[in-house]
């Protein structure tokens, strides 16, 4: 019996530990393949869109996605300023309610079909008109699309809009070939057809998207990438070995592996970008309702924490959307909300709410970030109750039903400032829970359309915009998350793009 | 009892049941014996190594590492405990009522009991977690009702043969109440098996209670729980390699001591208890049988 004992007792102990190195190994993926270097295919560790369609996208991230496949009339230059792109030029009438596209002339979809005006039309028009349309709420000063000639396109506005050229390098303004959507427009969601660098050659759902370079693209001559491959966000603990073995090319990695990508040789690019953390706050939920509550959130986080725990430090804490150096950064806004928990406490007992108030945090993860802000509430007499939901439903939960009190969300920042107001701050805005705004900002944000973007006045207005939303908007930003791009040496240094990460020049040897 | 003095003659099983024992005390007193408050942040110090102040360093809110691990351990016992909890009610009552209740209700059980074990443990807690909304309670009750057929199947399986064993027959016959005979003859039979069984179980409920855990269900962050602590430290692999590899430890040795421990329960009796009266049980039938043909 001892024998037989002592042999079982072997499996069990195996088993046991078999177990749990199984358990820790739950977070690895093998690395293995091939390495990616010479074959001229960038392998994108990021993330994968939630609809190749860029009339129904729902997720902020996918712009970057999408601008590989699609061209809209403009782009955004590195410091996220419209540049021409299908649109060679641009002008506006005298009182700014009508703009003039003048395309390029030769231009063709992946499809082969000719991208003219007619078809500029169209797809435009879609975005406006489907009634499922995500975009269309931005284009609500379009009040019609006219194809002048082949190669001119003009824009009717309601009201004088000078962001429309920045509005349409976005995903807004991304050109769908009309071949493809009157034929099968639900099909657009995993195969689309514009007129990008890259066109989609094969996608599996959550795992790959392969891609081939599109040499009809207006630009074709600075993409010297044959290939390109997109997969979802990597793992924090497997994306340094994952970029070592090649599975990966380039990747985006948290801030807690910097140190880790630079030891093992990779290229490490911390490019400052549009995102922001941020709380949505639902103004319209009680004690949300009061605005001493409201107010009493502001103080009670202490951004510098957060930053220092969630990004290890890369980025700067933040209370207004727009980061530092972009031309809607209102600089006095900065010290707004100073770490406080005395005056949060004072706030509250002024809302009546001295012996302390319950609040849920909604989050699609609770690690990390909600913890901590959890944590901080608590110092100041909230209790917050932490509700996770999974991915999945948090745009549905999020930005459809607004039913949670505070979400804790990241903004990706949007092509154009008026429409970062909008998604932020207005009354139909996606991470505007609370579903109003007051009349001035309501006015202050038609102040920054009706300014053209060289207007001397133009950084005055906005940053003016900007100083009353952070303070009339119950939103709490925390910090800007910039893009932390890992890579091999083998790929060549890439543009340090605000908005949309760009391609352009980009090799890999 | 005679297996368990048996069991406990064997030198790994006494080291089995001190492990569990260590175990079951940081399950019970964790919390107290937690040098600092487990969910105490201190974002000046995250991701430390041991020291003074903190014997097993910090994690990456700066909490302390030994109170999370101590603190964490209740959590994670209790699921598994009441997961095996569930599945012995639901497992052993319709596992001998099936004998007793008639043949509509065994078949029913037994269909029942089949259709339950095709059904995967991780991926039933998960669905549950999803309908029944994000609880310890809820995912443990659903393994619970999947670890049922197997205490069904065990205690069915051993009561079979003892159903017909003449002493049995001849006290119901005598007019002894079916509850008596339950209690007097059937149960102290199968309880050696059960609790192989339910070592063995346990450390089934053990891991899937981590497993769940360290998807972020069941138990929600901040609570500490060793398969949340296992998937948090995963993300800081470069600063801290070493930091998995504690409540893997745990995982790793509470499980292993259930599986030793349910070796030695076998190995010290608990399949003799059954055995004679198997063999007894085969005797009556064939003199039945014999009966049978002399009639004919």
């Amino acid at each position: 019996m001892t024998s037989a004992l002592a042999r079982r007792s072997f499996l069990g102990l195996g088993l046991g530990a078999g177990a749990a190195v199984a358990l820790t190994a739950c977070g690895s993926s093998s690395g293995a393949g091939a390495s990616g270097t010479g074959t001229g295919t960038l392998k994108w560790g990021w993330e994968l869109p939630t609809s190749w369609d860029p009339v129904f996208s729902s997720a902020g991230w996918d712009v970057h996605d999408l601008s590989l496949v699609y061209a809209a009339l403009t782009k955004l230059d590195a410091n996220g300023n419209p540049v021409p792109a299908l649109a060679s030029h641009w002008s506006y009438n005298a009182t700014g309610t009508e703009i003039t596209f003048t395309l390029r002339s030769g231009l063709t979809f992946s499809d082969g079909s000719a991208l003219d005006a007619t078809a500029v039309k169209k797809s435009l028009d879609r975005g406006r008109t489907d009634p499922k349309s995500l975009v269309a709420a931005q284009l609500a000063h379009v009040s019609q699309v006219t194809a002048g000639s082949p190669t001119t396109v003009v824009l009717k506005l309601t009201q004088a809009d000078y962001q429309i050229p920045s509005l349409l390098a976005g995903k807004t303004g991304m050109i769908v070939s009309p071949k493809a959507f009157e034929a099968n427009a639900a099909g657009l969601a995993t195969q689309p057809v514009g007129a990008g660098p890259f066109t989609l050659s094969s996608y599996t759902q959550n795992a790959k998207a392969v891609l081939r370079r599109n040499p009809g693209y207006w630009d074709a001559a600075n993409i010297k990438l044959t290939g390109f491959e997109v997969y979802p966000l990597p793992d924090a603990s497997t994306v340094v070995a994952s970029l070592q073995s090649g599975q990966y090319n380039v990747a985006q990695i948290p801030g807690s592996q910097v140190a880790a990508a630079k030891a093992a040789g990779l290229e490490v690019q911390v490019i400052p970008s549009m995102v922001v953390a941020v709380l949505d706050v639902n103004s319209g939920k009680a004690p949300l309702t009061d605005p001493d509550v409201a107010l009493a959130l502001q103080y009670a986080i202490d951004r510098q924490a957060l930053l220092k725990t969630a990004q290890f430090g890369y980025g700067t804490v933040s209370n207004q959307p727009f980061p530092p150096g972009y031309v809607g950064h209102d600089t006095a806004s900065d010290s707004l909300y100073p770490y406080d928990p005395a005056k949060a406490k004072a706030l509250l007992a002024k809302a009546g709410h001295a012996g302390g108030l319950d609040l849920t945090l909604t989050t699609t993860a609770a690690e990390g970030v909600p913890e901590q802000i959890q944590a901080q509430l608590k110092a100041v007499g909230i209790n917050a109750k932490i509700s996770v939901i999974p991915a999945a439903q948090a745009t549905q939960v999020a930005y459809v039903q607004h039913s949670q009190q505070v979400f804790v969300d990241q903004f990706a920042g949007r092509d154009s400032a008026a429409q970062a107001f909008q998604v932020l701050f207005g009354p139909q805005g996606l991470m505007n829970p609370g579903r109003s705004t007051p009349p001035e900002l309501l006015a202050a944000v038609a102040k920054v359309s009706a300014t053209p973007l060289d207007s001397p006045h133009y950084a005055e207005v906005l940053q003016a915009a900007t100083a009353l939303a952070v303070r009339t908007m119950p939103n709490v930003f925390l910090y800007t998350v910039p893009r932390i791009l890992a890579r091999h040496k083998s790929v060549s240094q890439l543009p340090a793009d605000v908005v949309v990460q760009r391609f352009e020049g980009v090799t890999v040897s | 009892m005679r297996t368990l003095r048996n069991t406990l003659r064997v030198p790994v099983a006494r080291g089995a049941l001190a492990v569990l024992l260590l175990v079951a005390l940081l399950a019970v007193f964790g919390g107290q014996l937690a040098p600092q408050d487990p969910l105490a942040q201190d974002t000046a110090h995250v991701l430390q190594g041991p020291s003074g102040a903190h014997l097993l360093g910090t994690d990456y809110l700066g909490r302390d590492v030994l109170s999370r691990l101590l603190s964490g351990t209740g959590l994670s016992v209790a699921g598994a405990l009441e997961a095996v909890g569930a599945a012995l009610v639901l497992g052993i009552v319709p596992g001998l009522a099936s004998l007793w209740l008639g043949r509509v209700f065994e078949w029913t059980a037994l269909r029942a009991v089949d259709a339950l074990m095709a059904l995967p443990f991780t991926l039933f807690a998960i669905a549950a977690v999803g309908v029944l909304g994000n609880g310890l309670h809820q995912a443990m009750l659903a393994l619970g009702v999947l670890l049922a057929p197997l205490f069904f199947r065990v205690t069915r399986a051993a009561a079979l043969g003892l159903r017909q064993v003449p002493y049995v027959e001849a006290a119901e016959l005598m007019g002894a109440s079916r509850s008596w005979v339950l209690r007097r003859h059937i149960w102290s039979k199968v309880l050696p098996t059960v609790a192989v069984t339910t070592a063995q179980a346990l450390a089934t409920s053990l891991l899937t209670v981590t497993s769940l855990t360290f998807l972020g269900l069941g138990v929600q962050p901040p609570a500490p729980t060793w398969g949340g602590m296992l998937a948090s430290d995963l993300g800081f692999l470069a600063q801290q390699p070493w930091a998995p590899v504690l409540p893997g430890v745990l995982i790793m040795l509470t499980v292993g001591a259930l599986h030793l421990l349910a070796d030695a329960l076998r190995d010290g009796g608990a399949a003799d208890a059954v055995r004679p009266v198997r063999a007894a049980a085969t005797a009556p039938v064939r003199e039945e049988k014999a009966d049978a043909a002399v009639a004919a």
